[in-house]
Formats: structure tokens, C-alpha cells, sequence
């Protein structure tokens, strides 16, 4: 199951590219990941649930503002990127949700203990950005939404014209198409192993870090934390962007003859998938 | 050191996972995957039916707030631009009439003192003429009188020539007939 795991004896080292189970419920293995990923989801809807009624009742404070002005970028860049307004408020919840639950997850991943709590030997603290199954999950569900508005504005065959042209009338747009299907494959894995690989050597760098400065850790530590936290945001803010981005470009992928889409925007957009 | 070794020792330790499947080995499991992405879709649809519409809410009328004010601002600008136009208008129009009361004045002021200058001259014209028909009328009545008394200095000349006295009227014609002989 373990990957990597290996320990050292006098530091007691403990990394697992996998999540590790802290317990069994009926079988069903409840990982460090999955517990930190239950912890962050509580607490990105007590954020967002706090905020969201005391903007209702008019309460604003700094907390409140700057959740409140986050949130508004958000739905700034949402607009932004998909220029159908219907179908940009209506991708919002996934999105921002997207956003608001990675960066919250991410950030967990610098709370002390990160691998000294331990239950059962497992250390307790985990974010689950660092666990595959939920930035696969993440992944998953954004590749298939994508597909899902893909279908509703572009129709079952025009989203399969996307991928599956007749090769013998047009042999370069079947081969873009066969490129295009590996596309949609690489994106998912990309968007699942970016946001875990970052997340994870986030979590092993902060642990070898504390290991290797010893005492020192406390002074050093603080640096990569900080370092930790833009990292977290950045790599929230590009999951959220390219789901944004899938979605546009799936909703509006046309044929040569229309061309009420501007070349710049979309090889923007394309520059940005690429980037 | 002993930490390094271990991570270098670790290559070993994977093989025995590898085998067991790229999953497994990364740690995917199926089960695991799927509860996550039914909670994640659970979170989306609460925060979306129950948090986002209320934030989304106040983004959009702050919005609104700001096209409204952007709109007033807008409105505010053209109806000053407006108020400025007029006042430019009025102040044209002033200074237009302005300078219509002075030219008449001008005109008025020009025409009285004309008007006065021709009772001036007329008035003095007829003082002129008064006096030079005074004058006329006095020489007339000069020579009239003069006329007289050379009559009677030649009445008393004549009468003393001829030592006779002759009635006033025979001297008269006497007078009035030596006249005509001078002439």
C-alpha cells in the first residue's frame, strides 16, 4: 500500500505517499487524509456559512470584507473567462467551492503536528490536497462536468464530433480529435497529480525541514510555512482557473464556419491551458 | 544521515508495493474515491443552495449599487454640462441684449443730442432771423423816419427859399414833384 514509506529511527521520519487508515469502520478504512479533509470542509462551510449570514444581515467586519472581496474576484474571473453569464452562475458553486475547499485543505498542511499527532502509530494530520483520492475526485468531477455542459451547449454528437471525426473525409481533424480525447485524459491526471504533487512535497519539505534544522526548526520552520501558504493559494486559485477553462473551452468549441469567439481570447485560454 | 540512507533504501521498499498496482501503491482506492467525490458534490450543493446565492446576493447589489451610482454620477455630469450650457446660453443671450440696450442707448443718446443740436441750431437760426428782422424793421422805421424829417427839413428849406408859406398840402406835392425831378 505504501509507496514510499520509510522511517528513521532516531527522527522518526514518517512519510506515506498514501494516506494512511487510522481506523476501520466496518471495513471501510478512515485515512489521516480523509479525517484533516472532513476537518477542512467543516470548516470552509463554517467560514463561508458565517460569512455568508453576516453579509445577509449587514454585519461586516475585516474577516467578513475580506472573504466577501474573494469571493467577489471570484465571481469576477468566472465572468471573466466564460463570457455566458447563465452558464458562469451556474459553474460558480463548483468552482468556488473548488477554490475555497483546497486552499482551506491546503492550508491545514501547516498546522503544527503535522507529523508528531499520531494515532495508532498514523499521524492524525494529514491535508487531504496531499491524499490522491481526492484531488482524483476533484479531478473526476470537473472532467465530467465539463463533459456534462459540453453535452447540454454543444449537443451528444456535436460533443462528439469534438473527439471523433471520419478520418477518411478529413485525416488532420480525426487525428486532432484522437489528440484531443488523450487531451481531456491529460488535463484530469494533470489537474489530480498537480495539486497532489505540490501538496504532498509541501507536506515532505515541511517535515524534513523540521528534521534537519532540529531546534533551529522553529526559526527556519516559519519561512517555509509562509512559503507553504502562497504556494496553497496559488495552487487553489489554478485548479479553480483551469476548471473555469475546461468548461470555456468545451462550451465553446465550433467548427470553421463559426466564429463569433474572438482568436485572441481562445489562444489566450489555450496559452493558459498549456501554461 | 541515518535519514538520507533511509531515503536512499526506499527504492526497495517500493518494489514490493509497485507490483501491487500503480493504484494501489499511490494509494487509490475506489471506495475512498468515490466517498470523496459524493461528499465534495454533497458540499457543493449545500454551499450552493445555501451559502453562495446569499453572497452572490450582496455581490449583485453592490453591483447594481455601483451601476446606479456610476449612472447618477453619469446623469449628475450631463445635467451639470447642461446647467452650463444654459447658463453659457443665458449669459450669451445677456450679453447679446446687454449689448442691444447699449447700442440703443448709443442710438437714443445720438438722436437726442442730434434732435437737441437741431433745436439748438433752429432756435439760434431763429434768433438770427428775429433779429435781422428787427433790424430790417428798425431800419425800415429809421428811414421812414428820416424820410419824414427830411420832408420837413426840405418843407422848411424850401419854405424859407421862398419865403411864402404854402398849405401843407401843396407843399407836399410841391415836395414829392421836386423829388421826382431830382431822381
Amino acid at each position: 500500500m505504501n509507496f514510499g514509506l520509510f522511517a528513521a529511527s532516531t527522527n522518526d521520519i514518517h512519510i506515506s505517499i498514501a494516506a494512511e487508515p487510522v481506523f476501520y469502520i466496518g471495513g471501510f478504512p478512515i485515512t489521516n487524509g480523509l479525517l484533516t479533509g472532513i476537518a477542512g470542509s467543516f470548516l470552509a462551510v463554517l467560514i463561508l456559512w458565517f460569512v455568508a449570514n453576516r453579509v445577509k444581515r449587514g454585519k461586516y467586519n475585516r474577516f467578513v470584507g475580506l472573504v466577501q472581496w474573494v469571493f467577489e474576484g471570484l465571481l469576477k474571473q468566472i465572468d471573466d473567462v466564460i463570457p455566458d453569464k447563465k452558464l458562469a452562475r451556474k459553474i460558480t458553486p463548483l468552482a468556488v467551492t473548488i477554490f475555497f475547499v483546497v486552499l482551506i485543505n491546503y492550508w491545514l498542511s501547516v498546522l503544527p503536528g503535522l507529523d508528531s499527532i499520531k494515532w495508532n502509530d498514523v499521524p492524525l494530520i494529514r491535508s487531504v490536497t496531499a491524499d490522491l483520492n481526492f484531488t482524483l475526485g476533484l479531478a473526476v468531477i470537473t472532467i465530467v462536468t465539463v463533459q456534462i455542459y459540453a453535452v447540454k451547449y454543444l449537443g451528444s454528437m456535436g460533443n462528439a464530433k469534438r473527439y471523433l471525426k471520419n478520418p477518411f473525409k478529413d485525416p488532420i481533424g480525426a487525428f486532432e480529435g484522437f489528440l484531443e480525447l488523450i487531451g481531456e485524459f491529460s488535463r484530469g491526471t494533470a489537474l489530480a497529480l498537480r495539486l497532489f504533487g505540490n501538496a504532498f512535497a509541501g507536506e515532505v519539505l515541511l517535515i524534513i525541514i523540521a528534521v534537519l534544522t532540529s531546534y533551529f526548526a522553529t526559526v527556519v520552520l516559519p519561512f517555509f510555512m509562509v512559503f507553504e501558504l502562497f504556494i496553497g493559494f496559488i495552487q487553489a486559485y489554478v485548479f479553480f482557473i483551469l476548471t473555469l477553462i475546461f468548461t470555456s473551452l468545451a462550451v465553446s468549441h465550433h467548427g470553421p464556419d463559426h466564429s463569433d469567439h474572438s482568436p485572441a481570447v481562445s489562444s489566450r485560454k489555450k496559452a493558459a491551458v498549456k501554461g | 544521515m541515518n535519514f538520507l540512507t533511509t531515503l536512499a533504501n526506499a527504492g526497495e521498499a517500493t518494489a514490493e508495493p509497485a507490483q501491487e498496482g500503480i493504484f494501489s501503491a499511490l494509494g487509490i482506492d475506489l471506495q475512498l474515491l468515490i466517498v470523496q467525490i459524493v461528499a465534495f458534490l454533497i458540499l457543493v450543493w449545500l454551499l450552493g443552495k445555501f451559502v453562495y446565492p446569499l453572497l452572490m446576493k450582496s455581490v449583485d447589489e453592490r453591483q447594481k449599487n455601483i451601476e446606479e451610482a456610476a449612472k447618477a454620477a453619469k446623469q449628475a455630469q450631463e445635467s451639470a454640462a447642461e446647467s452650463e450650457a444654459e447658463t453659457a446660453e443665458l449669459l450669451a443671450t445677456a450679453r447679446k441684449e446687454a449689448a442691444e440696450i447699449v447700442a440703443t442707448a448709443k442710438t437714443e443718446a445720438a438722436d437726442i443730442a442730434s434732435a437737441s443740436e437741431e433745436k439748438a441750431r433752429t432756435s439760434a437760426e431763429k434768433i438770427v432771423a428775429d433779429a435781422h428782422a428787427q433790424v430790417a424793421k428798425d431800419i425800415e422805421k429809421a428811414r421812414r423816419e428820416l424820410h419824414d424829417e427830411t420832408l420837413e427839413l426840405i418843407a422848411l428849406a424850401t419854405e424859407k427859399i421862398v419865403r411864402k408859406k404854402l398849405d401843407k398840402k401843396a407843399d407836399e406835392a410841391l415836395i414829392v414833384e421836386a423829388l421826382k425831378e431830382a431822381k
